[in-house]
């Protein structure tokens, strides 16, 4: 039985890509494996919120259903140097803070208005943390959204064999 | 005991390598009813079967194609080759496994595995003309090519009816037609470009570029079970439709159909072994990857196909009492006069006109080709040779992504689609020279034992110049097509990045200045033959893969009947 379940969980997709959980009895950190930086699963569910954030659910799917907080932090884990990995992290431990400090309360609770003036001035940060992070994050989200398996197969859609190609097709000029 | 193992292992005809001109020298020799013995270095890759990315959409790549920054690190050199991407990096040699000696920076970037790098080329293929066989002479450098335009003609004919090439009859003498498939169309901005060099310049054209896709198949390809290229675009992952010309997809398939082919993955050939008593070569020396074990497979010719500097590799490391210096290196040249394609210049531009139009789908030619106009009828310039160009214009989307929420989202899926972007690269000719060579490692040994191959390769002041020239002239003539925003981009890339090396074991006539013969038949051992990059007496502008497979069919065809007369 256990073991089914396990098989089960085994993968979890974000935006399309199959990640590997991390150990499931470790509880309070992040859901998928990483190997090089270390994010709390609170953490996780704040990069979860910004994500939603910046990609909010509307008549289609958001960030958070598509999990591609998680597919920034694969990408981040994999694909980025150490000291943008740390700066990461502490710009994220930074944001939370802030947010804290300012609001008492944390990111989610807030307002979609709030949430959104946040991450906004987040861009032109004078912390080279915050900035960073926010590049990262911001960039790395909007990536996964468009190469994520639902908009490039019900949005904006990913042709793997067009079959035809036309130099001269019509297009609108306005 | 021992002759029942040797005839186990002997053959008519070894075939030193998989790649684009071995998966030829396959397919006719066991055609004409040769046993074949193939032998491949790296692991078998299987028409289809072995294209594990083949099908995969973006989002099923672990970091959407980007390999991991952990792997570029470990694997500087062959990252910075464009098709370095999680889709084709299993079809790459990676930096470690294969080490080399770099005297001077060389990017040598390689695919071990059956297929080689026709798997991944970049599917260009344009005919010599006698401007290019004619170069050396007329231009006094390296020696003159012991072949012209009309003893090859019949056999770009040849290879190109079986491959498949598309293209159209442009009727220039400096790029001869061949027997083509339909071209693929250039766009509508392409197509005015065309238009405006044609009304400016009495000799610059720009055509389709003729690539080795499928555009109609006709019933020769079908019969390999390849099909019409589906515009993927994605061919660098091998094609599950058969649609561009690969060894794995057409030659190494049919080859196999006749029974005559015997294909031998993970043999690294140490050496062709050289008979002082016989007078000829009898076989090859080759270690299996895997057990490391050393044998010997015998036979009546070997044609030496391992790609341009392994060729080198192999000869340079075939030495004997006969040939101290290496096989057939009577002359001391063997190794020298290494050459390449200059490929580091682009440049790019916006066209703000021909808005009405866009591009629907992918053009698997890329767009359109400028042969070479400088010095191709008489010297005209400071510098040796020329360039050729790809030009090739696109609009993508933009999406606007400053803003956030719900507008982002907005903004993201409704992209507005870009002015034509217009671009460019060079390929330019390099002079062969003799401090451009390739010798053994006295110190350094790969993990077969054989020693590395020490490289010394570097760009000169020709390259500059006409580098130069090719900025200049580009954009003069992005400036007369009204182009805005034209951006020159010169790299610094090493040579080798361009993946077109050639030379080392040149063809010409003078056994003394040269190490094959017409026919691609070592001058002093009449049972070997090269036909692969090697051989290359100078490198002119051309994608050089479609003269690697004439060459090599045509050298078959020779060596068959000098079989039948008894003279090998």
């Amino acid at each position: 039985m256990e073991r089914r379940l396990v098989i089960k969980q085994i993968l979890i997709m974000a935006g399309g890509l199959a990640l590997l959980p991390s150990c499931l009895r470790d509880e309070g950190k992040s859901s998928i494996l990483l190997k090089n930086i270390s994010i709390s699963l609170n953490e996780e569910n704040l990069l979860a919120e910004i994500a939603e954030t910046i990609i909010p659910r509307t008549k289609t799917p958001g960030a958070k259903q598509l999990k591609l907080h998680l597919f920034v932090l694969k990408m981040l884990d994999d694909c980025y140097e150490e000291a943008e990995q740390k700066q990461f992290v502490k710009g994220l431990s930074m944001f939370e803070d802030q947010v804290h400090d300012q609001f008492s309360k944390s990111f989610a609770k807030l307002s979609v208005h709030q949430r959104e003036s946040m991450l906004s001035k987040l861009g032109n940060n004078s912390s080279a943390e915050l900035a960073a992070f926010y590049k990262i994050m911001k960039e790395k989200t909007i990536d996964g959204y468009l190469n994520s398996q639902y908009v490039m197969t019900n949005l904006v859609i990913y042709e793997l064999v067009p079959g035809r190609y036309n130099g001269y097709f019509p297009v609108k000029t306005a | 005991m021992n002759i029942d193992a040797a005839r186990a292992n002997t053959y008519d005809v070894i075939v030193i390598g998989s790649g684009i001109s071995g998966g030829w020298a396959a397919k006719e020799f066991t055609e004409k009813g040769f046993k074949t013995l193939v032998l491949e270095r790296g692991r078998d890759v299987q028409h289809i079967r072995d294209y594990p990315t083949t099908n995969k959409f973006p989002y099923e790549f672990e970091h959407l194609g980007e390999p991991a920054l952990a792997i570029k690190k470990e694997n500087p050199i062959v990252s910075r080759c464009y098709a370095f991407k999680e889709d084709a990096m299993h079809f790459m040699v990676k930096d470690k496994e294969h080490p080399y000696v770099q005297e001077k920076p060389f990017d040598w970037i390689r695919g071990y595995q059956v297929g080689g790098k026709s798997l991944l080329w970049a599917r260009q293929t344009q005919r010599w003309s006698d401007f290019d066989f004619e170069g050396p002479a007329r231009d006094d450098f390296a020696v003159d090519w012991p072949i012209r335009y009309k003893d090859i003609a019949p056999w770009y004919s040849y290879v190109e009816k079986f491959a498949g090439i598309s293209g159209n009859r442009d009727g220039l003498p400096e790029l001869p037609d061949g027997e083509f498939l339909p071209g693929f169309p250039l766009n509508a901005a392409e197509d005015y470009f065309k238009g405006i060099i044609k009304s400016k310049y009495a000799s610059r054209h720009v055509i389709s570029a003729r690539c080795a896709h499928l555009s109609k198949p006709n019933q020769i390809h079908l019969d390999q079970g390849r099909a019409k290229c589906q515009n993927r675009t994605l061919c660098q992952r091998g094609c599950p439709f058969g649609g561009y010309f690969s060894s794995n997809a057409s030659t190494l398939p049919w080859a196999a159909k006749t029974g005559n082919l015997t294909l031998r993955p993970f043999s690294v050939v140490e050496s062709v072994i050289y008979d002082d008593a016989k007078g000829k070569v009898t076989g090859v020396r080759v270690v299996d990857t895997n057990t490391k074990e050393t044998t010997e497979y015998y036979s009546r010719i070997v044609f030496v196909n391992a790609g341009a500097l392994n060729t080198n590799l192999i000869l340079l490391n075939s030495k004997s009492k006969r040939f101290p210096q290496g096989l057939g290196n009577d002359s001391g040249v063997l190794g020298k006069y290494v050459a390449f394609h200059n490929y580091s210049a682009r440049i790019t531009a916006e066209y703000d006109g021909l808005k009405q139009f866009a591009t629907d789908g992918r053009n698997p030619a890329g767009g359109g080709y400028m042969p070479r106009f400088r010095n191709v009828f008489k010297q005209e310039t400071n510098f040796k040779r020329g360039y050729a160009a790809g030009i090739y214009g696109s609009r993508y989307m933009e999406r606007d992504r400053s803003a956030i929420g719900g507008t982002l989202k907005d903004n993201l899926l409704h992209g507005k689609l870009s002015p034509w972007i217009m671009g460019s690269h060079m390929m330019g000719e390099t002079i062969p020279k003799e401090s451009n060579f390739v010798n053994l490692s006295a110190t350094e040994k790969d993990p077969w034992g054989i020693p590395q191959l020490n490289i010394s390769v570097a760009y000169d002041e020709n390259d500059e110049l006409m580098k130069k020239d090719y900025i200049e002239q580009l954009t003069e003539m992005f400036t007369e097509a009204g182009f805005k925003n034209i951006t020159p981009n010169v790299s610094s890339q090493a040579p080798g990045l361009d993946i077109h090396e050639m030379g080392g074991a040149r063809m010409g006539r003078d056994p003394k200045t040269s190490i094959l013969n017409e026919w691609n038949q070592l001058h002093s051992c009449h049972n070997v033959f090269v036909t692969d990059g090697a051989c290359m007496t100078s490198t002119s502008t051309q994608n050089p893969s479609l003269t690697y497979m004439a060459f090599t069919a045509r050298s078959v065809d020779y060596a068959v009947k000098a079989m039948n007369r008894g003279e090998i």
